[in-house]
């Protein structure tokens, strides 16, 4: 079974972590600590959904937030097969930083997948529907609205990612 | 492809060394481990996963800072890898940054800190300056609701208090005296709906509770509203089940649930030949509550004129000329909100609008032993539901 790396990218404080802790250990804490550099986390998963499922691995990297992006976060895409980009809808403006980190992800990894988390769903009923069309007519990506705090849409989203990654037969 | 532990050599610490037939890996993850030749040493530093392509090329040079290793993320090292031009060899050169790497997560978790602080600050500051427009504007247009009436009776009265010459016909009279009272009970309602408003703004709406038959209260209001002038050409329906559906909850405030509901699909509906507003009760049969559903053939609205109307004093473009201060579909979200419920409501332009009104199924109850529900009203009663 192969081995694949996705990166998560995103503005601080959006809820990264929180997704890939909530993904990968099913666990969340509301206090608020910064990642530094780069956090690994591998995870064994089955896509139950496929007909027959399918068992895949992945290696999450979770990346230290940044409004915009950097030389440094540019050399943690290296051999990333997909990527999920991650926003906070509570926020006044959650867009601009998924712009930025979209826009260095499909510099850097052109033609690789990338599914968008609209973070905090449950702090927020704001939909953005003309963003979201714009981001999907744009990346041919997914979007989640997403919540860390209750699992809302958290699996399916890697699976999603996951499902992209295997389709294009990376 | 799998990468051969052999080619790794580290100048921090042993990644792996070649004892006779077997690789000995030490303090990648925490822990010491033996790899033999030919397993892959990715499998205990992940980070090398994805980095199959560059790590086969030429001239490899990847540098990665702050990546954090060790069972739980907390060894962070600086890492580089390069091919060896000499020997072919790769390089895996790992530097110990965990003072640098502290001095710089306290910098950061400062300054996002504060970040995030200012962003929540910016947030309740532009929070409190709608607030402030917000009741501004509920001031103008208290003032503007009272104004209207208050000329009427001013005007009204004025003119019945007219002597001499030009004194009121005795025939006009009754005319002049129908306005006044008109306008009095629409103050009188406004002042009733501005004291709910703003008890329910300080916490202060309370309900009365007991158990009651929903039925019994949609039917009497259906009465109610096929008396009211502005129900004349419209079809009031009730679509009521089999048996009494109980709920403990305030029967006065249910009914002003309906009565607002009832009230606000009868302006919509007002003027079309087919004009149609049904009134549903459903029981808990599902699990779900019991609802309430009001639902009317009339104009309709878009998501951004609902968006108005759900807001005190909201008058939706649609419903600028009709009579009412917009302040009945707040009160009906405050009041469901007390009887642990909720209002959704489904419309679209010309398509009619459905309110229905959910309650929490905790307040089911068995309907009080004496049913009044239908008596004296035409309404239709509808089978309960399969389950």
């Amino acid at each position: 079974m192969k081995t694949y790396k996705i990166v998560v990218l995103g503005d601080f404080g959006v809820g990264k972590t929180s997704l890939i802790r909530r993904y990968v250990l099913d666990d969340f804490s509301e206090a608020y600590r910064a990642t530094i550099g780069v956090h690994l986390y591998k995870h064994l998963d089955t896509l139950a959904t496929a007909r027959p499922p399918v068992q895949v691995s992945l290696v999450v990297w979770d990346i230290e937030g940044a409004p915009l992006p950097d030389d440094r976060t540019r050399g943690y895409l290296v051999g990333a097969s997909g990527a999920i980009v991650v926003g906070d809808l509570t926020r006044a403006d959650p867009f601009t930083a998924m712009w930025e980190a979209a826009d260095m992800f499909e510099e850097a990894r052109a033609g690789r997948p990338i599914c968008f988390a609209l973070n905090k769903s449950d702090a927020s009923a704001a939909e953005h529907p003309e963003t979201v069309k714009r981001m999907v007519r744009r990346y041919d990506c997914s979007v989640f609205r997403t919540s860390a705090l209750t699992g809302d849409s958290v699996s399916p989203m890697f699976h999603a990612l996951a499902r992209a990654i295997l389709s294009l037969g990376l | 492809m799998t990468l051969d532990p052999a080619l790794l050599i580290d100048t921090l610490g042993i990644v792996a060394i070649r004892l006779d037939d077997d690789l000995c890996v030490a303090e990648i993850c925490g822990e010491e481990e033996t790899l033999a030749i030919g397993d892959d040493i990715r499998e205990a530093m992940p980070v090398l996963y994805g980095l199959e392509d560059e790590l086969a090329g030429p001239a490899v040079d990847l540098t990665m800072p702050f990546i954090q290793t060790g069972r739980n993320n907390d060894e962070p090292v600086s890492l580089s890898i390069r091919r060896d031009p000499a020997t072919g060899a790769l390089w895996l050169l790992r530097r110990d940054v965990r003072e640098e790497s502290e001095i710089h997560r306290q910098l950061v978790q400062n300054h996002n800190s504060l970040s995030l602080a200012q962003a929540e600050l910016v947030k309740a500051r532009d929070a409190a300056q709608d607030a402030d427009r917000t009741k501004t504007a509920f001031l103008a247009n208290v003032s503007h609701e009272l104004r209207t009436p208050l000329h009427v009776i001013i005007g009204g009265a004025s003119i019945l208090s007219r002597t001499g010459a030009r004194r009121l016909d005795i025939d006009e009279v009754p005319e002049y005296a129908r306005d006044i009272h008109e306008s009095g009970i629409l103050l009188l309602q406004l002042v009733d709906d501005l004291i709910d408003l703003s008890r329910s703004e300080t916490g202060d709406l309370s309900i009365y509770e007991e158990a009651c038959d929903l039925c019994a209260v949609a039917s009497g209001i259906v009465s109610l509203c096929r008396e009211l002038p502005e129900a004349r050409g419209t079809r009031i329906e009730a679509v009521l089940p089999e048996n009494p559906v109980g709920l403990m909850g305030d029967a006065r405030r249910i009914k002003q649930v309906l009565l607002n509901l009832i009230s606000n699909a009868l302006k919509a509906v007002a003027g079309r030949t087919d004009a149609t507003v049904t009134i549903t009760v459903a029981s808990d049969s599902d699990g779900g509550g019991p609802r309430l559903t009001v639902a009317d053939n009339g104009l309709g609205m878009t998501p951004e004129d609902l968006a108005v109307a759900r807001k005190p004093f909201g008058q939706p473009r649609a419903a600028v000329r009709a009579k009412g201060a917009g302040l009945g579909l707040a009160i009906v979200h405050r009041l469901v909100e007390l009887h642990g419920g909720g209002v959704e409501i489904e419309t679209a332009p010309n398509r009619g609008l459905t309110a229905t009104v959910t309650f929490d199924p905790a307040r089911s109850r068995p309907a009080p032993a004496v049913p009044q529900s239908a008596k004296g009203s035409s309404v239709t009663r509808t089978s309960p539901s399969p389950t």
